[in-house]
């Protein structure tokens, strides 16, 4: 067992329902941590399944672009995760109205995305939470995957999952239907949407209630028809739905108005209707736009938070 | 799947975009290869220190309680002597065995996932990795590791109908979670050979195409899937990865089959001149495999061996462990039930020695 000792904890930073997060220093080398320290009590089943998934799957990886877990202690019948400290996340930027950023930083941020998707994908895990408060930025610039506590093993084929995940304004179509079998493709939506909104500078599809966000979502890409997703009339709530046309380029262009044609394929691509067409990992990253100027801004050089 | 990350022009400056990630590579950074596998040497090594460790300490309490009963006659210390002996590591390694397998025949009962049995039974071995049955009466660990399963497997039971379903108390399913988190090193992923099952299956008859029956094909996934269940409870977990340990049981269902599908798929020579001409050609028309095919038999072949070695502990093994292990932890019992037998000498026969002490242990 690890001591405690080797950790300090500093100062308190957030609390949410089965977690107490405190900024610290790892003492042997001064390095500023964070730890999560995971409330015990009060759980009659034990320890809580949000806490496992997270020790899991952070155990499984070690990538550039997904959050460090540095290290696992119990103390005083606590289990901490002491993860690497970030002290800011996307969703900060994005409303931070003093804080001016190019298309040469939306590309650098979605390409971090991107990569950590990536690697959470080959190594058959399903993040289902991905939204702009969930990339955190490291004081490098780089950008870290965070919060698997919804985090699930790509499952065989038969498999039955819940359909009841990821943040509302961020799930994707066939979980907005209830599917009990989807894939990486889930994610793959949600960054969709985390590029539009980064574009945009405000949230794209922001439903009401889940009954809303099916209508929100449609009415700004078109209601799928089973000529592009066959499957879709199987999805008992489908044929309740209002039928929207597909927004046609020009309309999607003056949305986004500072998009390029590649940006625009590459958005599409991942907020494509039909999972099996939806733009896998690998796609995204190698598409055009990527590949075209500007580059992606240098981690090291994006806009930070201004100190308040 | 591919196995690139194809890198970016940002980052074609830094890496070189000849440097694939190989699955071989992830595997290589998985906690299942990095911390739960071992040579056959460190294994030995580590059973043996938890062992030396649990049993002296043992001898250390015996001492200690002869030291506080002076008034034991002769006999009775004799006794205790003998009844009271630290467990080997050959015995621990029984115990564990049997309640390994008891896991699955259990979870089969309760109607569990075969992932979430497979992963109880490696939470269950992993746990005297760092345990000693002397400190931790398998029995206890049992159902913790079950419960424990269900939750890292995304097959979420609530605590107290999984104590009803499984007749025992909620505190005793609780009791040891911590201490089973902390023995896993906090590690919770599990790659089990089921996966790598059906991809073979998949593949065999892709590669031999019309050459095999499908119902055939059937009949062989469900024997191997029993078979590795069975190998699961071995020490191949620990030298070999989930497919080579596939690959070994399917050695072992069909040989002839297993060795013809490596002719096609991996290239392997044979002596078979016929064989040798189809294999070449087969081999050309797949995609580039920079196997060894005569290495990875060679692996197959010793993964088989460890897996054939299984040990199947009788009952009556566990018994007299379980009362071994009582008698290090109660050395009172000795002479109590020493006592209960003058006492009955005269009128009814006596039961075994070690039998009636033993029973109250069992699950």
């Amino acid at each position: 067992m690890i001591a405690q000792t080797e950790y300090s904890k500093e100062k308190k930073v957030g609390e949410g329902t089965y977690a107490v997060v405190y900024v610290g220093t790892k003492l042997s080398n001064e390095r500023r941590i964070a730890i999560k320290e995971i409330k015990t009590s009060g759980f009659k089943d034990g320890l809580d399944m949000s806490a496992i998934r997270e020790v899991k799957y952070l155990q499984e990886m070690q990538h550039v672009n997904v959050i460090e877990l540095v290290d696992v202690f119990m103390a005083q019948k606590n289990l901490n995760l002491v993860l690497e400290f970030l002290p800011a996340d996307l969703e900060m930027i994005i409303k931070d109205t003093s804080i001016l950023f190019t298309q040469a930083d939306i590309k650098s941020w979605l390409l971090m995305t991107l990569r950590g998707v990536h690697h959470c994908h080959r190594n058959f895990i399903l993040h289902r939470d991905l939204k702009p408060n969930n990339l955190l930025l490291a004081p490098d610039g780089q950008l870290k995957l965070a919060d698997f506590g919804l985090a699930r093993n790509m499952g065989s084929p038969q498999d039955f999952l819940t359909s009841n995940v990821v943040t509302r304004w961020y799930r994707a179509p066939e979980l907005l239907f209830g599917a009990r079998h989807y894939t990486g493709a889930v994610d793959i939506w949600s960054v969709g949407i985390i590029f539009a909104e980064l574009m945009l500078r405000i949230p794209y599809l922001p439903g009401k209630d889940d009954i809303d966000q099916i209508d929100v979502t449609f009415r700004a890409l078109g209601t799928p028809t089973d000529r592009d997703w066959p499957e879709i009339s199987t999805f008992g709530t489908y044929n309740k739905i209002q039928v929207y046309p597909p927004p046609s380029r020009e309309e999607l262009r003056r949305r986004f108005i500072a998009a390029t044609e590649n940006a625009l394929n590459l958005m599409c691509g991942m907020l494509t209707m039909n999972p099996h067409k939806r733009f896998d990992p690998t796609q995204c990253l190698t598409s055009e736009y990527f590949v075209e100027l500007p580059e992606p801004t240098t981690p090291s050089e994006l806009p930070k938070l201004t100190p308040k | 799947m591919t196995t690139s990350i194809n890198e970016t022009a940002a980052q074609k400056t830094a890496v070189p975009s000849s440097i694939r990630i190989t699955d071989d590579d992830l595997y290589r950074h998985s906690t299942q290869y990095r911390i739960w596998s071992f040579t056959p040497e460190r294994l030995t090594q580590i059973r043996t220190e938890i062992n030396a460790r649990a049993g002296a300490k043992v001898e250390e309490e015996l001492k200690n309680f002869f030291a506080s009963h002076l008034d034991l006659s002769p006999e009775e210390k004799e006794a205790v002597k003998s009844k009271a002996v630290p467990v080997t590591t050959h015995e621990e390694l029984l115990l564990v065995n049997y309640f390994a397998r008891m896991i699955l025949s259990f979870a089969g009962k309760m109607n569990l996932p075969t992932e979430v049995a497979a992963t109880a039974v490696a939470f269950f071995r992993r746990f005297f990795l760092s345990n000693s049955i002397l400190d931790f009466p398998p029995k206890e660990v049992f159902h913790t590791s079950l419960f424990f399963a269900c939750k890292t497997e995304n097959y979420f039971i609530g605590v107290e109908s999984f104590a009803k379903k499984a007749k025992t108390t909620t505190e005793a399913i609780l009791k040891h979670e911590f201490k089973l988190l902390e023995s896993l090193n906090f590690t919770l992923m599990n790659h089990h050979p089921y996966k790598a099952l059906h991809g073979f299956f998949l593949d065999i008859q892709n590669v031999l195409s019309s050459r095999v029956d499908m119902s055939y094909m059937g009949q062989v996934y469900t024997n191997c899937k029993r078979s590795i269940s069975d190998a699961l409870l071995t020490d191949a977990v620990y030298f070999y990865t989930p497919p080579q340990i596939t690959l070994a049981i399917l050695l072992m269902e069909d040989e002839a089959l297993m060795m013809r599908y490596m002719q096609l798929k991996f290239g392997l020579q044979v002596e078979d001149e016929e064989a040798k001409v189809q294999s070449t050609q087969d081999a050309d028309s797949q995609s580039p495999i920079t196997i060894n095919a005569a290495k990875l038999l060679e692996v197959i072949k010793s993964c088989k061996s460890v897996i054939e070695n299984k040990i199947i502990p009788a009952k009556d093994d566990a018994v007299k462990i379980t009362a071994k292990m009582h008698y290090c932890q109660k050395p009172m019992a000795v002479v109590q039930r020493m006592k209960r037998q003058r006492e009955a000498s005269s009128t009814a026969a006596t039961p075994l020695p070690g039998e009636a002490d033993a029973k109250k242990q069992k699950t």
